[in-house]
């Protein structure tokens, strides 16, 4: 199972995360930025919050192609920096 | 045989007590349920999936086909366990599967009387007329492998999470030396074997390894590696795994029981799983008595068994005749050798030396002749060997057990998940699976080697190159260097000559009963991927996943399509490799502890109170009290009744509750709700509605104002998570420089709402002279805080019954006093039914109306929207859709008839258009202020106020007349709350 790694609790299994959007390309209007869907095969930022750990909402970055995680930073303006 | 202890390496002497069928059995500790049948000289094991012909033990391992045994005692058997895998322990009840009445006498293997064919495909082109569902409740019946039981007393395993540096599947000789090899670079090793022991093929082919026995060294390699800290597994199979986690099996008996499920995450991975032995087909190959070459001799060294008295040997390399010599050497007569190559091997080779003194010793050795078939009845009785060139006639050789084999299929189903790509090997006839992610490597025999120094060397370079890649240094050094059989020398061979007519009966894949023939008619039916070929005939489905059936499928194929077999590729087998229960896949997640049970504070009372109660969500929720009536809706009727006459009490504490406090909390609430949160006055609340981000409504719920900077929001109960999520998602991204705190007090405040004409009266005598004004100048909407036995209690004047009503607040520690002095003061509990009776008589919503496809506008909120408040979600709202005729609009409904019933769901359709829905029920009950049955919908806003519509219930054939009328049935002007 996929590993994120979240900033405050360290790698933790997906299962502890709950998705929540992918954000589009760049910014645009209110309908854009809620139903824009682009596909990003090589790379694709999202919003995740771990529910099951500090509830800690995430931005990361992936590549849904293979997998992987790129990057994994909190959001809420903190510097604490979840980098893989 | 039954009279004397056998002799192996697993077995002991002892007795164990065991039927199968009904028929008391004894066998030996170490015994698997296959051997010890064999040894009381079984044959017959059970019947097949389709044709139900009668099947024996092929193999000794998972892969096993045929002999799938179903354990234990209805309703909680365990079924398609495979009999090799079984091991024996006392009492154990046994059956074979896929018969009725009995093995031998079974109604249904009449299908094949008639010399019937049912071809791949068939049920799609029989069983048509007059109708499928005429012939659908025997085939059901009939179909299926092994019977699905109606209860499971499993117990949980033990799921243990292991890290480490690298991982090895496989204790064979591959698996050893890689193991040895990543241990000596001080890489945290762990090891897993499938079977008891390790070792894997060392045990049979006597070979040197560093000059001293194999299985020496074997033991020599394991008592180092234990030294050096390595965690190896026996009994332990590797079943699967995603993203990086491989997941182990450990079960000990072969029998789900005590077991133990491994989570495994390696930086490292290296597959040494081994190769299995694949079959030949020809005509009858499925007879009881034909079995694997290999899988003989596994039963002769172990087990002490033999496969039979006489036997016959078919096969496509060298091997064969050193098995044959270790088989005459453990007691059994071979009367033959069938080789299906053109050229013996030559009196150079050690296998040529071999077949000369089998020869001289009295065994027949053929060459460039095929088995065509297997003759006999429930058992094989003899086989037909024909030449393969040239004239000759076939002949008939008696035996009573033919030992087959077309070569070995390195196990590669783990390197086919997540990537990967299948490669033939034409030396060995089968693929192997390459493309692999830099972690994950293949070894030894998995990895295409059938010589003994190979693999050695492979599995070496493999351990090494795994702890290069979990990053430790690798020293000098070399591996073992050892010697046991001769190369092979294969000849791909697939399956002997058979006219078309008996094609049918050359068996491809003998789990799913496919054959020669259905591969045929795949092809000329237009399958021509191997995957689309796989799921029209079935071929490689099942337990064994294509084990012994896929190259073999494979190449059966290639043959009929004239293409080389690299060109036709193989089948993709999927997880688990070999046969797990779902109880154990579960691991802890399951039964009790599958979910988190919530209970409020009075759940005690409640249930010591006859309060029926059931699931909500997560939470455990009194639908009525026994006390109220006899049945579910009397009850109901009855709470509810009470209620607007003279008043109850309803556990109310699984609201739930997000306190916001902070300078910036009240500009936060302004933005989340659709009305303003800052325009509270310190001691009131309000009812305000959420919205998402593309205008529909998502949650609502009281807002109460605490102190300038703090507030209390009630959401609902099963949302409270949800909208939490939802504020720290807006306070995390664009309300994160601001000055607001979010804090989840749903579990710390009890909630208890008292409703009715004698609500404040009663609470007044129950909180005491304190309480008195308070109460008596609380106005609708307002609250108060005060105590109640030294603990916080507020009390809010709200109202979700349209009854005067008051929500009380409490600490949970005085929740269950304060809920007994109520009662004790003569107000009577009402549960979710009642409840949900007295809102829609008041029109109030809940998730049937705020489904997540309605707009504020649609629920008759235009006035709130109209406030012109900017908050989340109101740049979207005034999107056209949302004004378009065809939107539902919130209506009530009510029987034109005043007597007509409907429930919610119920369709509503206009006389002009009865097949086309305008709108649907959402919530109906049987009102007990109207005596009438009353609902909610949601129908188009262009129909009139007064529309007659019928509520179409198709699942239930009813339809009823109803009529259009304002949402609020009951006190519309709500004199009785705000009284």
């Amino acid at each position: 199972m996929t590993r994120l790694k979240c900033p405050f609790c360290g790698p933790r299994e997906l299962r502890e995360f709950a998705f929540h959007k992918t954000l589009p390309a760049g910014p645009g209007t209110a309908f854009e930025r809620t139903y824009e869907r682009v596909d990003r095969p090589e790379r694709s930022v999202e919003h995740w919050q771990h529910i099951e750990g500090c509830r800690g909402w995430l931005k990361v970055e992936r590549n849904p192609s293979s997998g992987a995680v790129l990057t994994t930073r909190l959001l809420g303006g903190s510097s604490v920096d979840g980098a893989p | 045989m039954s009279g004397e202890m056998r002799r192996g390496t697993r077995v002991r002497a002892g007795a164990i007590r065991f039927t199968f069928d009904g028929r008391e059995y004894l066998g030996q500790p170490g015994d698997t349920a296959a051997s010890a049948l064999l040894a009381h000289g079984v044959r017959q094991f059970g019947r097949s999936v389709k044709y139900r012909r009668l099947r024996g033990v092929l193999s000794a391992g998972p892969e096993e086909p045929n002999a799938l045994l179903t354990v234990g005692r209805r309703p909680a058997v365990i079924p398609n366990v495979p009999a090799p895998q079984l091991k024996l322990r006392d009492g154990l009840i046994l059956r074979s599967q896929n018969r009725w009445p009995t093995l031998s006498r079974d109604l249904a293997s009449l299908l094949q009387a008639g010399g019937g064919f049912l071809g791949a495909g068939f049920y799609y082109k029989t069983f048509i007329w007059p109708n499928w569902r005429t012939y659908e409740p025997v085939i059901r019946r009939l179909a299926g492998l092994g019977e699905a039981p109606s209860a499971c007393e499993l117990p949980p395993p033990d799921v243990e999470h292991l890290s480490c540096d690298v991982l090895i599947a496989g204790a064979g000789a591959a698996g050893l030396a890689a193991a040895r090899a990543a241990a000596r670079t001080g890489a945290r090793v762990v090891l897993c074997e499938r079977e008891p022991v390790c070792g894997g093929e060392l045990e049979f082919e006597g070979a040197s390894i560093d000059g001293r026995p194999a299985l020496e060294w074997a033991a020599a390699t394991l008592t180092e590696l234990e030294q050096r800290g390595v965690r190896v597994l026996s009994d332990t199979a590797m079943v699967g795994g995603f993203g990086g986690q491989i997941v182990l099996h450990a079960e000990p008996g072969g029998l789900p029981g005590a077991n133990t499920l491994y989570r495994v995450r390696p930086r490292a991975f290296v597959i040494a799983t081994g190769a299995v032995e694949r079959p030949i087909a020809f005509v009858d190959n499925d007879r009881p008595g034909v079995m694997l070459l290999g899988a003989a001799e596994r039963y002769l060294a172990r087990y002490g068994v033999h496969a039979g008295r006489e036997l016959v040997l078919f096969a496509n390399h060298d091997r064969a005749y050193a098995a044959a010599a270790r088989l005459a050497a453990g007691g059994m007569r071979v009367r033959a050798i069938v080789d299906v190559r053109s050229e013996a091997p030559g009196a150079a080779d050690r296998a040529g030396t071999l077949r000369a003194e089998l020869e001289r010793g009295g065994i027949e050795c053929l060459t460039g002749h095929a088995v065509t078939a297997a003759e006999g009845g429930a058992r094989i009785r003899a086989v037909r060997v024909a030449p393969l060139v040239g004239a000759g006639r076939e002949r008939r050789i008696d035996c009573d057990a033919l030992l087959v084999s077309g070569g070995w299929s390195p196990s590669v189903q783990a390197g086919l998940q997540e990537g990967g790509t299948r490669e033939y090997c034409a030396a060995i006839g089968a693929f192997l699976a390459t493309g692999q992610p830099s972690w994950r490597a293949f070894a030894g025999a998995a990895n295409g080697h059938l010589e003994l120094g190979a693999v050695l060397a492979d599995g070496h370079a493999a351990g090494e190159q795994a702890a290069r890649h979990a990053g430790r240094s690798v020293p000098a050094g070399s591996g073992a260097a050892g010697r046991g059989d001769e190369p092979p020398r294969l000849a791909p061979f697939c399956r002997s000559p058979a006219s078309l007519r008996l094609e049918k009966r050359q068996f491809v894949d003998l789990q799913n009963d496919v054959s020669v023939a259905d591969l045929r008619l795949a092809l000329a039916e237009g399958f021509t991927d191997i995957e689309h070929v796989k799921r029209y005939t079935t071929l490689g489905i099942g337990t064994e996943q294509g084990a012994t059936s896929a190259v073999l499928g494979a190449a059966v194929l290639a043959e009929l399509k004239g293409e080389p077999p690299a060109a036709v590729g193989v089948i993709r087998p999927r997880m688990p490799f070999q046969p797990v229960t779902l109880r154990s896949l579960a691991g802890l997640r399951a039964g009790a502890a599958y979910r988190v049970a919530r209970r409020t504070p009075l759940h005690e009372w409640h249930a010591a109170n006859g309060g029926l109660l059931e699931p909500s969500g997560l939470w455990m929720r009194p639908r009525h009290y026994r006390a109220s009536g006899n049945d579910a809706s009397a009850a109901a009727f009855a709470e509810a009744r009470r209620v607007r006459e003279t008043g109850g009490i309803v556990d109310g504490s699984t609201l739930g509750k997000i306190e916001i406090a902070g300078p910036d909390a009240p500009a936060f609430l302004d933005a989340m709700y659709l009305t303003k949160a800052s325009t509270i006055r310190i001691g009131r609340s309000k009812y305000m509605v959420n919205l998402r981000e593309d205008g529909i409504v998502l949650d609502d719920g009281l807002v109460m104002r605490l102190a300038a900077d703090r507030f209390l929001a009630t959401l609902s109960s099963g949302h409270g998570d949800h909208m939490l999520s939802h504020f720290e998602y807006y306070l995390d991204t664009e309300w994160s420089e601001r000055r607001v705190t979010l804090t989840d007090v749903t579990e710390a405040w009890a909630v208890i709402a008292v409703a009715g004409p004698r609500s404040r009266a009663t609470l007044e005598s129950v909180l005491g002279a304190d309480w008195r004004s308070a109460l008596s100048s609380l106005g609708h909407m307002d609250f108060t805080a005060g105590q109640y036995q030294g603990r916080e209690l507020r009390v809010l004047r709200a109202s979700f019954s349209g009854e005067l009503a008051f929500e009380l607040h409490c600490r949970p520690a005085i929740a269950v006093p304060l809920w007994q002095a109520l009662v004790a003061a003569g107000l009577l509990p009402y549960g979710l039914d009642a409840l949900d009776i007295l809102r829609v008589e008041k029109g109030y919503l809940v998730s049937a109306e705020l489904n997540g496809e309605t707009t504020p506008q649609d629920l008759n909120m235009e006035g709130l929207v109209n406030l012109g408040n900017p908050c989340l979600g109101r740049e979207l709202l005034d999107r056209p859709g949302f004004h378009e005729p065809a939107r539902p609009r919130l209506v009530g409904v009510r029987a034109c008839d005043g007597r007509g019933k409907f429930r919610a769901g119920a369709q509503l359709t206009a006389p002009d258009a009865p097949t086309r829905p305008v709108g649907y029920v959402t919530s109906a009950v049987f009102s007990p202020s109207l005596g009438e049955w009353i609902g909610l919908a949601l129908v188009a806003r262009q129909l009139g106020e007064s529309a007659q519509l019928t509520a179409c219930d198709p699942l239930r054939g009813a339809q009823t007349p109803v009529r259009i009328v304002p949402p609020v049935h009951f006190d519309p002007s709500g004199a009785r709350m705000k009284s």
